[in-house]
């Protein structure tokens, strides 16, 4: 319980220095109630905003001391939409000073037309950051586009430190500018441009069903350290006979080989993954990670899986690292046959060990049915809950388990939701 | 935070829109009002004042002629020479930190005016 809550408290204390630290040094005196309360939003916004470009980054190292990936990345989206309702509040609050006694004064204030580039380039940083922000939240927009609108929230945070550099505010903002700088281009360098990742050819590509295809990528130089559980980063690059998708992209690990071959299953779910089904053998490769800690450190006690579609990746992954230690149910969650990737040789596995007992059923293309899917109440009883699938679906499992008096603590889940 | 962003993003366009359409029409404000016969400075005039031993500055639409007092100001010269010959309204409102000028500053600039900043040649 303690490891947990530890475990949750660096980002959300990381924020709140952010947020503080920027505050403390311009806490406003004798000034009115609006005046001081723009202020304070402004520097608290600008904190946010900062702390919510550290969450950014992908290293191995920066995600295991704040608790995974896919942890920073919801609260990079909390903070960045918290920061950016505390900017659309700042301009107001100053404007609200004149309001009441010279209503001229206070559009003077607000108006982006004014005379002088502070205004303006804090006009246009909100701008940018209200437009970055919509484009996030479109997810009919294709991926590839989708990152790059999405990245002109960076230069919305860039322009919105040289509104105060306008304003004469220079001793803590040029520090301040120059880590977004460093922020922004280590993501892009290490992350985007694939420097922090580690080079590797594709070996096999091997159908498991319909619109999933596993790959096996061998190290040009060392490998990557990764385990059950994890997913990696990916792009697969250009080959004479292969168009590239340059990317990176999330994959769960289904194998790991101790040359250092990585196994990892593509399901076809947008136009770089369908391009992927009909990938050959030598095409480059980079992988970065690896990340995530769903598999990790499980304790002895008997374990419920359960896993819709591609799901399974990662349960097969810590199956075909050896035998179980603990009598372990694995629920698997299909639509049809034609889609149950690697149900041969699961069944082939659970025949192999008698600690392990599967279910696999086809839902057809309707929402399972979840509650009665699950073991009966006195079947969870001291068991760990492991979920991986779609959204909608580990939503459900879980409040099924709960109202089977399954605790939070015993109920691991991952959703693999990197936008 | 879907939700978050849409409301505050409307209520922020509602609020600036309400701003803009009071204010627009609003009587300018001039607390101490205008001295009879004060000269108008079109923007062109103030900007050829832009240097420390000639420096003009509009402050909320009043011009100012700052030379005599640049000396004595306390902060230093490269953080205000650089708004002489322009409207610096903001600047003057966000000193340091995001504060504004003290009373005592508003009744010393007083002292300074020349005339009141118009887009329209005099």
């Amino acid at each position: 319980m303690l490891k947990s809550t530890l475990h949750r408290l660096p980002i959300p204390l990381l924020l709140l220095t952010a947020a503080v630290a920027p505050v403390y040094w311009a806490l406003p005196e004798d000034l009115s109630l609006p005046r001081s309360l723009g202020i304070i939003l402004g520097w608290a916004g600008c904190g946010l905003l900062l702390g919510s470009l550290l969450l950014m980054l992908r290293e191995t190292w920066l995600s295991r001391w704040l608790g995974g990936l896919e942890r920073m990345y919801q609260w990079h989206h909390r903070a960045g939409v918290v920061a950016y309702v505390m900017l659309l509040a700042h301009p107001l609050a100053l404007a609200a000073d004149s309001w009441p006694q010279f209503p001229a004064v206070a559009w003077q204030t607000l108006s982006p037309f004014g005379p002088g580039w502070a205004v303006r380039l804090g006009w246009l940083s909100l701008l940018l950051l209200m437009f970055g922000l919509a484009c996030t939240f479109a997810a009919r927009i294709p991926y590839r586009s989708w990152r790059w609108l999405h990245a002109s929230l960076g230069i919305g945070v860039l322009l919105g430190l040289g509104h105060l550099l306008q304003l004469g505010i220079e001793e803590p903002v040029l520090p301040l500018l120059a880590l977004a700088t460093v922020l922004l281009g280590w993501r892009f360098i290490r992350d985007d441009a694939g420097l922090a990742a580690r080079p590797y050819i594709v070996q096999t590509a091997t159908p498991v069903a319909d619109g999933v295809v596993e790959i096996a990528l061998r190290p040009l130089a060392e490998p990557i350290a990764a385990a059950a559980g994890q997913f990696v980063l990916v792009a697969f690059l250009a080959s004479a006979r292969f168009r590239g998708c340059g990317q990176f992209h999330p994959y769960t690990v289904s194998s790991i080989g101790i040359d250092g071959e990585i196994r990892v299953g593509v399901k076809a779910l947008g136009d770089c993954t369908r391009h992927l089904q009909s990938i050959e053998a030598g095409v480059p490769a980079r992988i970065h990670g690896a990340f995530g800690s769903f598999l990790a450190d499980r304790p002895a006690a008997p374990q419920l899986w359960l896993a819709g579609g591609i799901g399974v990746t990662p349960f097969l992954a810590l199956l075909r690292a050896g035998p179980l230690s603990q009598p372990t149910v694995l629920v698997y969650l299909y639509r049809s046959e034609a889609d149950a990737a690697y149900l041969p040789e699961l069944r082939a596995l659970a025949a192999a060990d008698p600690l392990l007992s599967l279910h696999a059923q086809a839902t057809g293309k309707q929402p399972p049915d979840v509650a009665s899917l699950l073991p009966a109440t006195r079947g969870l009883s001291g068991s760990e809950c492991y979920l991986c699938g779609p959204p909608a679906m580990v939503a459900a499992v879980r409040q099924a388990l709960r109202w089977r008096g399954v605790t939070a603590r015993h109920i691991h889940y991952e959703n693999f939701d990197f936008r | 935070m879907r939700r978050l962003y849409l409301y505050a993003t409307a209520v922020f366009w509602l609020l600036v829109a309400t701003v803009a359409s009071v204010g627009h029409w609003w009587p300018a404000a001039d607390p101490a009002g205008p001295p009879a016969g004060e000269r108008t400075i079109p923007a062109a005039e103030l900007a050829r004042h832009s240097l420390p031993d000639d420096c003009w500055m509009a402050i909320r639409g009043v011009v100012h002629d700052l030379s005599t007092y640049l000396p004595e100001h306390p902060s230093r010269p490269s953080e205000v020479v650089p708004w002489c010959g322009r409207e610096a309204t903001e600047a003057y409102d966000t000193k340091n930190r995001g504060r504004p000028h003290s009373a005592r500053a508003d009744e010393l600039l007083t002292t300074y005016r020349i005339g009141r900043l118009t887009e329209e040649k005099p």
